[in-house]
């Protein structure tokens, strides 16, 4: 049934049908009839670049029967602010989808758009945790998370965010979406503002909170990898953590390696020491055949870089 | 892909699989559980079992070290191992090849992917964005599985893809979608994929330039459309077209970017890439994010568009770190890649993380002088990838998929078979290839084919009859095609 045709309102528009692409196109679906109309006079009113209510209405009309609709979340977008429209109703109406859409891109970019003009963050970090609590590696919301944080300036240890993510990894220390966030709290801001720079006791905080983490399990790579990205960020050897890696893993004792990741790591410790590479040699070989051998290729391109035996000793 | 898995336009691909997966479950049952089931060829139900089991150990039994803690995250990977396992450790009579392993079923999952260039009905509405992308990957995947002849959609395709076409440049989704990079690229390598001079011809190559520059931003990367997000992926898109269609790097002179004193579409860009790498040392969609598979793909090969691979690779990024996070990514016992740190093997990432090893091998190892010299050992394990692929991720009704509990799309079939493909060719730069081609970012066409030699045996798990075709690794075509559109739109006289 035509709901725009038959409307006083639309009258003045003349829709533009589909050209779906010659005689037989690919991929062509069959549309239902509200969604042809609707969409032909979307065609219609982005032609003329119509900035109206009854536009706005239009686009709403289509989200609910395509909400993975790119080019008519951005033409909403930009209806809302030429006609002023209030932004929080948006906001408020957005969650409702948001809840059943999990998923589609589009919405989170669209929150994004009107956050941003709002200039508040009030309440986005309770959305954001119920929105978690379904999917809590959803890359969508981190990435919008990483710009709230950014627009907001929520770097602050008491702003929420460092609390939410012990949070999330106190339920689930596997996260490695809560772990990259959590450099991001800690390092982003050093990209973000002149002269800002990271205090060496928030180093060491956080290489004592992904040591404990490994404690809790030694075989999750996310703390091994926050682990080595702060020595590498902070240009401090790897070789400080050879007693904390031997806890979990030692040559003389094959039997009782707990974590391939601390081998790995110790593989690179003795192959940064002068007289060490046969150390590294037996630590890889260990990887390669046993603890890793899906990776045993990587292990000897690693092997490889060692320096020879024959290298003479200064 | 994105997970936003370089899906969009308009929706991750997940929301996608969803969909094709939920509302085809009646006609694409996975029949798998019935022993001797449908596959393909009637002869097969005759074919002698293997007299001994064959798969490696390495892929039937669960790994050394396991984690202990209960958190959701390991009950999904210890969910995984099992279902895949199952797969691993399966010996029913299914049609195997010399190692084992299933058959690639070639004809069901050519027969499925003309299914997908087929018409849908109404409830595919969410797809409405996302037309250009099933185009790709649907004639991706089929003209790797090389048995039908792809130039008969020339016709079909040109006429499907010209009323996306926008005046101001690019393509949308379809007609009155706004101009998205990601469906500009899809479009254009569906194009170059089935070649031919209407289909190129139809590519307004002048407003495509234009457009590009709109979407230039002052931090070097590109958004993917007006108003639109910013992240690789558009890097890569933009970096294809260029150099594909032989486009100008000069930025135009309306672009916004010049307000920033740019003045090449190049300009910051690969300084843009190189902050996507995070500490972990793969590559986010934008600075900040997750290192993840997808993203660090579509990095990666634009590097290599935008220079030669030992030279932007090792310039822009950590590679040490690089190479452990891409390494990292390979699961045993399940043998195929996941996307990112602690998440789950996935098919798609068969492409995602195995098609960055060719560009990451090509850096590490240094370009070659002809295509004849002996490959180094590969650094990552083709067998645990073609053992995934084969044993995990085929439907029996045809169609590939993410894991066996999951149902077959367009993606993760064309993803599948790519990175069969990876796993089946060594590639190498090699400099002294298309030496003939003039202007820029000539990089990406400089790749060779290099024979196995003495490594031939080396991990192969697959029969000739496994075999998919050879593609060029940096846009991800079939051998030969995208140098052929270049070499098309370089003889263009004037612009």
């Amino acid at each position: 049934m035509p709901l725009y045709e038959t409307d006083p309102a639309w009258a003045d528009v003349t829709p533009i049908e589909l050209d779906d692409g010659g005689p037989s196109p690919l991929v062509a679906i069959a549309y239902s009839d509200d969604y042809a109309e609707a969409m032909s006079y979307l065609r219609a009113v982005m032609a003329a670049d119509e900035m109206s209510e009854r536009a706005l209405a239009l686009t709403e009309d289509l989200i609910q029967m395509n909400p993975a609709h790119y080019t008519v979340w951005l033409y909403r977008a930009r209806i809302l602010t030429a006609i002023s429209a209030d932004l929080s109703a948006e906001l408020t109406w957005l969650n409702s989808i948001a809840l059943r859409h999990l998923k589609n891109y589009q919405i989170w970019h669209h929150r994004q758009t009107l956050v941003d003009r709002l200039g508040s963050a009030d309440g986005e970090q309770a959305f954001l945790r119920s929105m978690l609590d379904q999917d809590a590696k959803n890359y969508h919301v981190w990435s919008y998370r990483q710009w709230l944080v950014r627009r907001f300036a929520l770097w602050a240890d008491d702003s929420g965010e460092l609390a939410s993510i012990e949070e999330l990894l106190n339920e689930d220390v596997l996260n490695n979406s809560a772990w990259n966030h959590r450099w991001f709290l800690v390092f982003g801001r050093e990209g973000q503002e002149e002269g800002y720079k990271v205090l060496d006791e928030t180093v060491e905080r956080e290489l004592a909170f992904a040591k404990a983490a490994v404690r809790k399990e030694p075989q999750n790579q996310s703390p091994w990898n926050y682990i080595r990205g702060l020595l590498r960020q902070t240009k401090r050897p790897l070789a400080e953590m050879k007693d904390f890696a031997s806890e979990f893993a030692a040559l003389d004792r094959p039997d009782e390696v707990r974590s391939s990741h601390a081998l790995d790591l110790l593989a690179d410790i003795f192959a940064d020491e002068e007289s060490n590479a046969g150390q590294a040699k037996v630590a890889l070989a260990m990887l390669a055949t046993k603890f890793d051998p899906i990776r045993a290729s990587y292990w000897q391109y690693r092997k490889s870089l060692l320096p020879s035996k024959e290298a003479p000793a200064a | 892909m994105p997970q936003p898995r370089a899906s969009e336009p308009s929706t991750p691909t997940t929301r996608l699989a969803e969909l094709l997966g939920a509302s085809r479950i009646e006609e694409m049952s996975d029949s798998e559980t019935q022993a001797g089931g449908t596959d393909d060829g009637a002869a097969e139900a005759e074919v002698v079992a293997p007299p001994e089991p064959v798969i490696n150990e390495l892929f039937t039994t669960p790994p050394k070290i396991r984690v202990q803690v209960e958190t959701k995250t390991s009950k999904e990977q210890a969910k995984t191992v099992d279902e895949c396992l199952e797969r691993l450790t399966d010996r029913s009579g299914r049609a195997r090849n010399s190692h084992g392993l299933q058959r690639l079923r070639k004809a069901k999952h050519n027969e499925f992917l003309h299914d997908a260039l087929g018409d849908y009905p109404g409830k595919f509405v969410l797809m409405d964005a996302s037309r250009p992308w099933l185009l790709y990957w649907s004639l991706s995947g089929i003209a790797l599985l090389g048995s039908t002849d792809i130039t008969d959609f020339e016709d079909r395709l040109a006429d499907t893809v010209t009323p996306c076409q926008n005046r101001d440049g690019g393509f949308g989704g379809g007609h009155g979608q706004i101009s998205h990079l990601a469906a500009s690229y899809a479009i254009v390598l569906a194009l170059v994929i089935v070649g031919g001079d209407e289909g190129f011809n139809l590519i307004d190559r002048r407003a495509m330039w234009h457009w590009l520059g709109a979407m230039k931003q002052s931090d070097g990367g590109f958004t993917l459309c007006h108003g639109g997000e910013e992240d690789v992926r558009g890097a890569y898109c933009a970096l294809v077209m260029l150099s594909i269609l032989d486009l100008p790097l000069e930025l135009p002179p309306e672009a916004p970017a010049r307000q920033s004193g740019m003045t090449s579409l190049l300009d910051g860009l690969l300084e843009w890439i190189s902050k996507c790498q995070t500490y972990e040392g793969g590559l986010a969609g934008a600075p900040g994010c997750e290192a993840h598979g997808a993203y660090t793909f579509c990095g990666l090969a634009a590097l290599c568009i935008l220079g030669e691979p030992h030279a932007t690779i090792n310039k822009s990024l950590d590679v040490p770190s690089l190479v452990a996070w891409l390494s990292s990514r390979q699961h045993a016992p399940e043998g195929g890649f996941a996307g990112r740190t602690n998440k789950l093997v996935d098919g798609c990432y068969s492409h995602w993380v195995g098609g960055c090893w060719a560009l990451v091998e090509a850096a590490v190892h240094g370009p070659v002088s002809a295509p004849t010299a002996a490959p180094p050992p590969r650094l990552w394990s083709r067998e645990g990838l073609a053992t995934y692929i084969l044993q995990c991720c085929q439907n029996a009704q045809g169609g590939l998929k993410d894991k066996p509990s999951k149902n077959p799309d367009a993606y993760h079939t064309n993803y599948n078979i790519c990175g069969l493909s990876a796993a089946q060719h060594r590639y190498a730069y090699c400099p002294s290839q298309e030496p003939d081609m003039e202007g820029n970012l000539k990089a990406g066409f400089s790749w060779v084919m290099m024979a196995e030699g003495e490594r031939e045996e080396e991990g192969r798990v697959f029969d000739d009859e496994d075999r998919v075709g050879a593609i060029n690794p940096v846009y991800v075509v079939p051998v030969g095609r995208a140098e052929r559109a270049r070499r098309f739109f370089e003889s263009k006289r004037g612009f």
